[in-house]
């Protein structure tokens, strides 16, 4: 399978590209290439430092969150109800080649 | 692949030598790069596999169905793109402080620039007669997980001595195998070093739920057997038949190199808020270390993913010259039976103790606080007071017990009315 392009904005509002590889969560193509995303649980959805947003046409198409997964977004800075999500929790699919994702605040 | 002695296999200049290749370890090397380091890295891993996540060694690796490829912590390709030099299945036998170099399990000796000590911990021993005898394991490698996985097969009676985060993980996923699963505890009550007494109740309730029998008070004199474990004998007398014994007593940390070397160690490599060792050359990171906490003043050895992630940014931070994260208040997960403990701070047993909703729902809060201080919280089936307490505990914020007891109160409006402080208002407004 080849690789998704992924378009990053970090919080300073630059743009960066990146290639998503087919076995990385979307956290994992975010941390392996250099962006500032801590994950500092490992990708298990425990922590919230891999809260991005997404566009709403994007996240319409995914599934729902978890339970633990929402829990921890709605105390989260900034969090959206039609767009937060933890990128530990976004596995890789085609249908998200070239989609654009913003990391949100810092606690 | 390097040989010789004496030469370094990293020809770039000041190399980093990392020994040790769990969370912290990597999260030294990634963090270097990360923060522009331009040295050699090398890590030194005991190990052969490449170096990969612990927690699921517990929860999901022993599970029905799951694979035995565990998540690596970075992809192969990840050390090459990096400049991150792996030497797999090598140990770190001494370090030669005058010559600032460590030398090898296999002959050879690096020379450092700097050295961070990143050794984790052991499970630590069962010392009873028998304790030897085949069928009795202990759990925190990834080679450690697979062989109890084995073990682990419908009817087996399982023997697990002490009720902390891995004997109950490993009981909660022996119980979902069809094992018949005894915990052993000497205390009187399951997590009690961790947790308060309604956390220890309900999580006793669940596994009980899930045929998981619990003896408290029980001080184990001996494993039973003759060619292999066959139970597990009490101060009372009292024997408990049992295929397999999985040992759950805590860790040691492994400061020997740091020991030897002449560091200064009490439990744990001490080191500052920087990671530095008593040699200003040498670091340590992670479960090795013991320091003084910067929330509370407490001295610490903290056995968790976040502590290692942090000091490792710390030492990543300080090599490089430039400042470190804000301290981050500690914080530990345990998930049993499909039921998420989630704590963040360090409980001491005198806090004051609120719960928070009812327990018999399944989802709730214990807020612990000290001289009325917000010092921890353990939430369970509940992160959503998860990051808000982690934010109030390292602001020190005071709580109101009787707004921090209603589940209903959101806990940013728990606080208790201090003048200066900007949620008073809203706190006041609602008692």
């Amino acid at each position: 399978m080849s690789n998704n392009k992924l378009t990053v904005v970090d919080r300073e509002g630059t743009t960066h590209d990146l290639e998503w590889e087919p076995d990385q969560s979307m956290m994992e193509a975010l941390r392996d290439n250099d962006l500032p995303v801590l994950a500092s649980c490992g990708g298990t959805a425990s922590c919230a430092t891999c809260h991005v947003f997404l566009e709403q046409e994007v996240f319409d198409t995914l599934e729902d969150r978890s339970e633990d997964e929402l829990e921890l977004l709605v105390e989260a800075e900034g969090y959206r109800e039609c767009g937060s999500r933890l990128s530990c929790q976004v596995g890789f699919s085609r249908d998200l080649n070239g989609v654009t994702v913003t990391l949100a605040p810092e606690e | 692949m390097h040989s010789g002695t004496g030469t370094p296999a990293v020809l770039t200049q000041d190399p980093v030598v990392i020994v040790g290749a769990g969370h912290s370890g990597v999260a030294v090397a990634a963090g270097l790069r990360a923060r522009g380091w331009k040295g050699g890295i090398l890590l030194i891993d005991a190990e052969q596999e490449l170096p990969y996540e612990r927690p699921p060694l517990s929860k999901e690796l022993l599970k029905d169905g799951a694979s035995d490829d565990s998540a690596v912590l970075r992809k192969q390709k990840f050390y090459a793109d990096k400049g991150i030099e792996r030497l797999a299945g090598v140990a770190a036998e001494s370090i030669d402080r005058d010559g600032r170099a460590v030398l090898l399990s296999d002959g050879t000796r690096q020379v450092y620039h700097r050295l961070v000590i990143a050794t984790g911990s052991r499970a630590r021993p069962l010392t009873v007669p028998g304790a030897g005898l085949p069928g009795v394991r202990s759990l925190r490698t990834r080679a450690d997980a697979l062989e109890l996985k084995r073990l682990l097969v419908p009817g087996t009676r399982v023997a697990i001595i002490g009720a902390g985060y891995i004997g109950l993980e490993v009981a909660a996923a022996a119980a979902a195998k069809g094992c018949e699963v005894t915990v052993l505890e000497f205390q009187d009550r399951v997590m009690s070093r961790v947790t308060s007494a309604p956390v220890s109740r309900h999580f006793e309730q669940l596994h009980g739920r899930h045929g998981v029998r619990f003896v408290f008070g029980a001080a184990v004199t001996s494993i039973d057997g003759v060619k292999r474990a066959e139970g597990v004998t009490v101060a009372d007398g009292t024997a408990f038949p049992a295929d397999v014994v999985l040992a759950g007593i805590g860790v040691l940390p492994n400061q020997e190199l740091a020991a030897d070397a002449g560091l200064e160690c009490r439990d744990g490599i001490l080191v500052d808020g920087d990671g530095r060792t008593t040699d200003p050359a040498i670091y340590a990171s992670g479960d090795v270390t013991r320091f003084t906490s910067p929330i509370d003043g407490a001295s610490q050895r903290l056995e968790c993913i976040q502590n290692a992630l942090a000091q490792a940014d710390s030492v990543a931070a300080h090599i490089t010259g430039q400042a470190a994260a804000e301290p981050e208040v500690p914080w530990f997960w345990t998930v049993q039976h499909g039921v998420r403990l989630q704590t963040a701070g360090v409980r001491h047993p005198e806090d004051q103790v609120i719960v928070r909703g009812e327990p018999a729902g399944g989802k709730f809060s214990v807020v612990y606080l000290r001289d009325g201080s917000l010092a921890a919280v353990d939430t369970i089936a509940n992160l959503t007071d998860f990051r808000t307490a982690k934010r109030l505990i390292a602001q020190g914020a005071r709580i109101d017990p009787v707004l921090a007891e209603d589940p209903a109160i959101p806990l940013a409006e728990a606080i208790s009315g201090t003048p200066n402080h900007p949620d008073a208002d809203l706190a006041a407004a609602r008692s």
